[in-house]
């Protein structure tokens, strides 16, 4: 009777498995193609991370990053002028390798709670590629920066306006990371959800610990002696500047 | 020079204005010296006379001025954006090269352009037949329908152009989801640059309080944008 009641094994659904471009699977070489996967083939960036001898590819990836983050920098410093014009870039890209180093672990540790059982060395592509995705798309948004740095004088709307650009290229980015992190065999995404809140907020808090980046100083570092938090550090921008405008309708 | 040839950029041409996908799709697909300095020499043209039919009102000078900067805004945007464009759609699931990108956009640039041009003996015929733009005269209703007249037909050749891009992105992409979104990406992206670009290189119509200048001096000072977000700060402040 049990065995009638049994479903026979032919009739279990499973459901259709996506099929993979051959594409896909071609390795990638030099810092043309890496560039190239990563805006058209983010699939083959994922294959690629998950062979061996994959340093090579993540090296492109972070050297490009680091000068795309120069590029963006000296666009962001045009606001100030000199000597924000190499204080900028160095910020820029310096706070992006520092946020990637301090959230490396911390991706490798949830992406394994979640079940993935991708390598620290993937995981490390998997970010690589986030920053490469992110300040490509910043490179891409450099023109419309310099425009509004050479026409405005507000420093709060230069702020808003990079933290605009910023966020949109964070969300592509995160896009990238998180179709890598479901090819891993993670269970859920719960994990890779709170790393990435996690990264975001690490980001936001070195836009002011490495204050100023798009205004001027006479230090070169004021936040390491005022430490604050970046959602404060915001208001108070915000309240000089409608203060200092004010002054000005005054005047 | 053979009559083939001849019919042949004859179809282009009409074939632009036409919207023809297949067309279009055909001149994305490789760099052609031809079908490049025809889009340019479109907006150049069309762009150029609509600009030159605003500035017209205030002053023949201001004409030459705005007849510069109309094209020219049009020819920034799409290559300060290009970048940008090419890298938003395959990203929004539009695997399209920068060549393709750039000169869809640039297409619909030049059929903006063209209908922009072939307005601009109608604007100019309304603003001839209008009182003149001068200190002193009392034509605030003049200068209000004016105004809207150059709006409807501005808005007129955006929409035409922009519906003609979708279809291209539609041939291009093989469906609908992926081709709006890339369309809104580059409208929003284009949108930004372009108004500010415009902030930058007025007056078009011109004041006649203000003297006839191609730039103001204060060019590089402010925008729509920075007053809309310091409005916002002052009402959360």
């Amino acid at each position: 009777m049990n065995e009638m009641n049994q479903t026979p094994p032919q009739m279990q659904y499973t459901p259709p498995q996506p099929v993979e471009d051959p594409a896909d699977r071609e390795p990638v070489n030099g810092v043309a193609s890496v560039i190239e996967c990563i805006l058209r083939q983010p699939k083959r960036i994922h294959n690629a991370l998950r062979q061996p001898g994959v340093t090579g590819v993540i090296g492109s990836m972070v050297v490009v990053s680091l000068v795309c983050a120069i590029i963006y920098g000296v666009v962001v410093g045009t606001f100030s002028g000199w000597p924000q014009l190499w204080i900028a870039p160095l910020k820029i890209a310096g706070g992006l390798l520092v946020a990637a180093i301090i959230c490396l672990p911390s991706l490798y540790i949830f992406a394994c709670l979640s079940g993935s059982r991708a390598r620290l060395v993937e995981m490390a592509g998997l970010l690589a590629g986030l920053l490469l995705l992110m300040t490509l798309l910043l490179i891409g948004f450099a023109p419309v920066a310099w425009l509004f740095s050479a026409s405005t004088n507000s420093l709060g709307w230069m702020g808003f306006l990079h933290l605009l650009f910023w966020g949109i290229a964070t969300i592509f980015g995160m896009r990238f990371l998180s179709a890598g992190f479901a090819g891993t065999q993670a269970r859920s995404n719960a994990g890779l959800n709170v790393w990435a809140l996690i990264f975001i907020l690490v980001c936001l808090q070195l836009t002011t610990s490495l204050r100023p980046i798009i205004g001027k100083s006479d230090t070169l570092f004021p936040g390491a002696t005022e430490k604050k938090f970046f959602i404060k550090h915001w208001f108070d921008s915000l309240d000089s500047e409608t203060n200092s405008t004010r002054k000005n309708n005054n005047d | 020079m053979n009559t083939t040839s001849v019919q042949t950029e004859d179809r282009s041409l009409g074939a632009l204005l036409r919207g023809e996908v297949a067309a279009l799709t055909a001149w994305t697909a490789n760099w052609r010296a031809l079908h490049f300095s025809r889009d340019v020499t479109l907006i150049v043209v069309g762009a150029g006379l609509f600009g030159a039919a605003m500035g017209c009102w205030r002053d023949p000078w201001q004409a030459l001025y705005a007849g510069i900067k109309l094209p020219l805004i049009l020819l920034l945007t799409a290559t300060a954006n290009g970048l940008l464009n090419a890298m938003l759609a395959p990203l929004l699931g539009l695997r399209i090269a920068f060549r393709q990108s750039f000169l869809a956009i640039l297409a619909s640039f030049a059929l903006a352009a063209a209908i922009l041009g072939a307005f601009s003996p109608l604007a100019a015929f309304v603003i001839w037949n209008a009182p003149p733009l001068t200190e002193g005269a009392h034509n605030a209703d003049t200068r209000a329908a004016i105004m809207l007249l150059l709006v409807v037909v501005i808005a007129f050749a955006g929409i035409a152009a922009n519906v003609r891009l979708l279809q291209l992105l539609r041939s291009l992409a093989g469906g609908k989801t992926a081709a709006l979104r890339v369309l809104f990406a580059w409208l929003a992206a284009n949108l930004f640059f372009g108004s500010q670009l415009s902030w930058v290189l007025r007056p078009f119509i011109g004041s006649p309080l203000l003297p006839v200048q191609f730039l103001r001096p204060d060019a590089f000072k402010g925008g729509f944008f920075d007053d809309v977000f310091h409005a916002l700060v002052q009402i959360f402040n």
